[in-house]
């Protein structure tokens, strides 16, 4: 893991706020990125994360405020001036060229020669073992295909940054878990700054040195993967990166004995048959359980009046559909919750979602 | 693409016996015929498209034979009635003729004239409308276009001679920066034929536009080409389909004009005149038809000069 | 010549361009389909004997604003008063051009044409139209003499057919431009004309006619006798000299608005006309004269079709628009002079004046439209004569 705090500022954002008539898709958003750190911004839709992504290429001129690339302000120049370069979310690919002609169009504008170009070209496609679909027209590819063209496109003309717009969204499970590997790689290989926007929680964890969760266009918490995680600073972080049962003021009181809003992550609670637990326990119904493989999801009916989804791995305690209506009792340990600000914007996500709903988005 | 007919299913007892069972769709003819055709695609898109072949080849197939067979008779010019002597008399006219010649030339090189003109105006329309303009002043510019396809032809043409004229608008309007008026004769006629022909011409390159994303007008510039290299490298190769077909309209319809050269044209004539003057003054159908061919072939020649570009490939 | 006149001019014009529209829509239909119809069928060559009982009903096939039911226009109307009288109902088709007319009369749909000159021979030839007994049309004794049995109206010293109108085509100037005065058609045929580039012509084959009157003075060593009869040497002079005309010539025109128009932009100043145009431009810069040498002009026909499925109210709808009331009416809606002497009483104050109604010296100027044949109109049998093919073959070549 990269430590942002010791390497040069590559990117930096200072009060950027861009309105959409009345509008603030991004307000005031304040961010450094390091040079060669994996950077994401998570959130969902219209949070605002790809309209600061599409400021930071030059597509969009700010309301307000500044961008700096690698110390000079861009604010005002124009995307074919920034030392940046993007992979589309739709891979944009210019559908009259080759494969090879999409590749090499960067530095066709730059003035390089047809042979310089077509064999930097070929050595780009070769990273991404495309080299044998270099004739082809992009409508004869797949979309993993497409995607790694994109990636080649965007990194053959030597940018400082590189910035991803939801690359991986319209690809299937298992791909789109192959290519998080080889973007890690290549970004590592490269050594330039990667700006990742995705509303896949699992995959920007997966992937960054850093996030950034953002909601209704402002940065809601900056951290690394395992700050967000286990430190969430606010019910939207808590439930939107990853699972949270969240408690609010009354529902704490009668649980926790004290007042506030708290945050317990699902795998953190035990569930046993009668009464018999450790640490706090709080009695309950369940509602439902639901086999996922690796773990059970229960729902319980707290008789605090919550409901509280419960993950039990696999193996330890066995629940089944039979179990529904049985009397449990839920333990948890008082070090496991998380104490979050009290919420100022309710939260957009679901807190009952499980990461593999999140996934098969 | 193939599909059961639900068949009863008896083997496994109802699970809800309260309620009665949704029965099975009856099998009758029609339901066999259209399970037939759901299975036989190639059979379904005959049908579907036999009706309206037929009609194509009725109107136009039909229509270009009897033309060049009308093209092989005579007429008997006093007397006005055709004679169905076949002859070669008329197409050996006016493929010989320097008459002919000399007013194809002209009619080509007007159409052409047009069709460049209505292009180079179009491209910076359909651009604004399609990559700039708000959705709503976009709507807005669609109906400006479209408008003047719901004035009549004639009513534009002589608008033009009256613009065109002695003292008229253009006299006023533009002259005073040193560009006399062209007055009547071909500049009219190109004038007049690429204000007629525009929306016919900007639509299809609007609509060519509109399916450029504009993702990749911004991945091109994210890779560092400037607007110009953009439009050269991205929006045109893009476009040149749309640009055929707009192409493909003016072009046609300039050759086949004879009213506004009547009424902006001065003393010159198209094919189209010749055409008329024939069917019109002469009563001679079949050296009208021979006439009739030349812009037709030259059409031919077009679209298959421009197949070979491979334009029409992705229309 | 009051603005209500001209005004309604201009609707009888429009509907005359539209009805050319049309027609050119009809045309293109028949070069698709034209399978080539060869009927060819000889009409009658005998004319009725009496005027039988009407059939109740009678079509017209006519130009614009000659058959006026009050639908148009409805202080226009001379034809209620026709079905009033003779219980003849009347149902009418306009033409725009009389190749038109030519080819609707085939289809021996319509019992009376209106022709003019350059379709009223090629009726005859085809067939299409039979003899009128002309004393069987009480009114035809009104019709001023030197309109009667003429080259276009008919053969071998059969009649076939009333003149109903006729007009002059005159040169028109335009009076802040063209000075001295002119007399001479030299203004529009000199090579050297001060006037070149604003000079105007009919565009028509038949213009051809306007150019061999010229010559019939300018060069007598031709031996012109009649412009409608010219051997090949003859039109090859006359279109050496549209060929030169062409030079100097701004536009041609075809469509009268567009002359009107022209004269009144001042983007023409002189050249061929009628009439009616003259009295419709509004800039009051203009003037018409008869030059020395003699103009073209036109006599249109009433005739009747030899399929005539109603001869006895076709023989009806002959004597009543040969009326003076119903002849003075209708041309003077159209705009020209009237055939009957006694028309001029019942037209507008001097609306038969301007347009020189039966006065025979100017018409005796006129060479009326007429249909060149092979067979030489002027009586020459030494030499075939140039058709009307030719003519318009010539003309596509002088317009280039």
């Amino acid at each position: 893991m990269i430590d942002h705090t010791s390497r040069p500022v590559a990117i930096e954002l200072s009060a950027l706020t861009k309105r959409f008539g009345d509008m603030a898709a991004v307000d005031g958003v304040d961010l450094q990125i390091a040079e060669g750190e994996f950077f994401s911004m998570l959130g969902p839709s219209g949070s605002g994360k790809t309209t600061v992504l599409r400021l930071i290429a030059g597509f969009e001129q700010p309301t307000s405020g500044t961008v700096s690339l690698f110390g000079r302000d861009v604010t005002t120049v124009a995307p074919f001036d920034r030392d940046v370069n993007t992979v589309f979310q739709d891979y944009a690919l210019f559908p009259h060229m080759s494969v090879l002609d999409n590749v090499a169009y960067g530095l066709r504008v730059r003035g390089m020669s047809r042979i310089t170009r077509h064999a930097r070209a070929r050595e780009a496609l070769d990273r991404v073992r495309l080299a044998d679909f270099a004739d082809r027209k992009p409508t004869q590819l797949s979309g993993g295909q497409r995607q790694r063209v994109a990636l080649a496109r965007a990194t053959v003309v030597e940018p400082k940054a590189l910035l991803l717009d939801e690359p991986l969204g319209a690809l299937d499970l298992k791909l789109r878990e192959q290519l998080q590997v080889e973007l890690k790689e290549l970004q590592r290989s490269l050594g330039i700054t990667f700006i990742f926007v995705t509303h896949d929680q699992e995959e920007a964890l997966t992937l960054s040195d850093r996030i950034a969760v953002f909601n209704n266009g402002r940065i809601e918490q900056l951290g690394t993967p395992a700050e967000l995680y286990e430190r969430p600073v606010s019910p939207f972080v808590a439930s939107f990166v990853g699972t949270s049962n969240i408690f609010d003021d009354a529902v704490s009181l009668a649980l926790l004995g004290r007042r506030g809003t708290h945050s317990l992550r699902p795998e953190r609670i035990g569930l046993t048959v009668g009464d018999t637990a450790d640490g706090i326990t709080a009695p309950g119904t369940i509602a439902e359980v639901i086999y996922l493989g690796t773990n059970t999801r229960i729902l319980v009916d707290l008789d605090a009046g919550q409901r509280i989804t419960v993950l039990a791995p696999y193996g330890r305690e066995r629940f089944s559909d039979h179990d529904r209506g049985a009397r449990v009792t839920a333990s948890w340990r008082d070090a496991d919750v998380i104490s979050l600000q009290s919420p100022t914007t309710p939260p957009t996500a679901p807190s009952e979602k499980t990461p593999i709903e999140m996934r098969s988005r | 693409m193939t599909s059961k007919a639900p068949e009863a299913d008896t083997s496994t007892p109802p699970t809800h016996p309260a309620r009665d069972r949704v029965a099975a769709p009856s099998i009758t003819l029609a339901r066999r015929a259209s399970t037939y055709l759901s299975r036989h695609a190639r059979l379904r898109l005959a049908v579907l498209l036999s009706a309206p072949l037929l009609w194509l080849g009725l109107v136009y197939v039909a229509a270009l034979a009897a033309l060049l067979i009308t093209a092989l008779w005579t007429v008997d010019s006093f007397t006005g009635q055709i004679s169905q002597t076949w002859t070669l008399d008329n197409i050996v006219a006016v493929v010989t003729g320097s008459l002919y010649q000399t007013v194809t030339l002209r009619t080509v090189g007007v159409a052409i004239l047009v069709t460049i003109v209505d292009i180079v105006i179009a491209l910076p329309i359909a651009f604004f409308m399609a990559k700039v303009a708000s959705p709503r002043l976009q709507r807005i510019l669609v109906i400006a276009v479209l408008m003047p396809l719901w004035a009549s032809y004639l009513v534009k043409a002589y608008a033009w001679r009256s613009v065109l004229s002695q003292d008229g608008l253009w006299d006023f309007v533009v002259a005073p920066f040193g560009i006399e008026s062209p007055g009547y004769g071909l500049p009219a006629t190109v004038i007049t034929l690429s204000y007629l022909w525009l929306p016919y011409v900007i639509l299809p390159i609007y609509a060519g536009l509109e399916r450029v994303p504009d993702s990749l007008l911004e991945a091109s510039s994210d890779l560092g080409a400037r607007t110009w290299r953009t439009l050269g490298l991205v929006v045109l190769p893009m476009l040149w389909p749309a640009i055929i077909a707009g192409s493909i309209f003016s072009f046609s319809l300039s050759l086949g004009d004879y009213i506004t050269v009547n009424i902006v044209g001065g003393t010159n004539q198209l094919l189209g005149n010749l055409v008329y003057t024939n069917v019109g003054a002469a009563n001679n159908l079949p050296l009208a038809a021979s006439i009739a061919l030349i812009p037709i072939v030259i059409m031919f020649v077009y679209l298959a000069a421009v197949r070979r570009t491979g334009a029409l490939n992705n229309l | 010549m009051n603005l209500n006149y001209s005004s309604r001019r201009m609707t009888a014009g429009s509907a005359r361009r539209s009805a050319a529209l049309a027609a050119v829509a009809v045309a293109s239909i028949a070069v698709l389909t034209a399978c080539g119809t060869t009927s060819g069928s000889a009409g009658p060559t005998t004319a009725a004997d009496e005027v039988g009982a009407g059939e109740g009903q009678v079509s017209i096939l006519a130009w614009p604003g000659y058959v006026e039911d009050g639908s148009n226009d409805p202080t226009v109307d001379w034809v209620t008063a026709f079905e009033e009288d003779t219980g003849c109902e009347v149902t009418s088709k306009t033409y725009g051009t009389s190749d038109e007319a030519f080819s609707l009369m085939k289809t021996g749909e319509y019992d009376v044409i209106a022709a003019s000159g350059d379709a009223s021979l090629r009726l005859v030839a085809a067939g299409d139209v039979a003899p009128v007994n002309t004393d069987l049309i009480p009114n035809y004794d009104g019709i001023y003499d030197f309109l009667k049995m003429q080259s276009w109206n008919s053969v071998d010293g059969k009649s076939y057919g009333i003149p109903h109108g006729y007009g002059a085509n005159l040169l028109m100037y335009n009076t802040d431009v063209v000075s001295p005065a002119p007399t001479s058609w030299d203004v529009v045929f000199d090579k050297s004309s001060p006037y070149a580039g604003k000079i105007t012509a009919y565009d028509s084959p038949i213009y051809i006619a306007d150019a061999a009157v010229y010559l019939m003075t300018h060069q007598p060593e031709l031996g012109i006798e009649n412009p409608y009869a010219l051997d090949e040497t003859q039109l090859a002079a006359a279109v050496d000299l549209l060929k030169g005309q062409r030079a100097n010539v701004g536009e041609y025109w075809s469509d009268y608005l567009k002359e009107i128009q022209a004269f009144e932009t001042g983007d023409s100043v002189v050249g061929t006309t009628w009439q009616v145009i003259q009295n419709s431009v509004t800039t009051g810069n203009t003037a018409v004269v008869l030059p020395d040498e003699g103009a073209t002009g036109w006599s249109d026909t009433w005739m009747i079709g030899s399929e005539a499925k109603n001869p006895n109210c076709a023989y009806e709808w002959l004597n009543y628009i040969a009326s003076p009331e119903a002849n003075a009416q209708a041309t003077e809606y159209f705009g020209e002079a009237p055939s009957n002497e006694a028309a001029c009483e019942f037209r507008t104050e001097g609306s038969c004046e301007a347009f020189n109604a039966g006065d025979e010296e100017f018409a005796s100027k006129l060479w009326y439209w007429s249909t060149p044949i092979e067979k030489c109109l002027d009586g020459r049998t030494d030499v075939t004569c140039t058709d009307y093919s030719q003519w318009t073959a010539a003309w596509s070549e002088i317009k280039g």
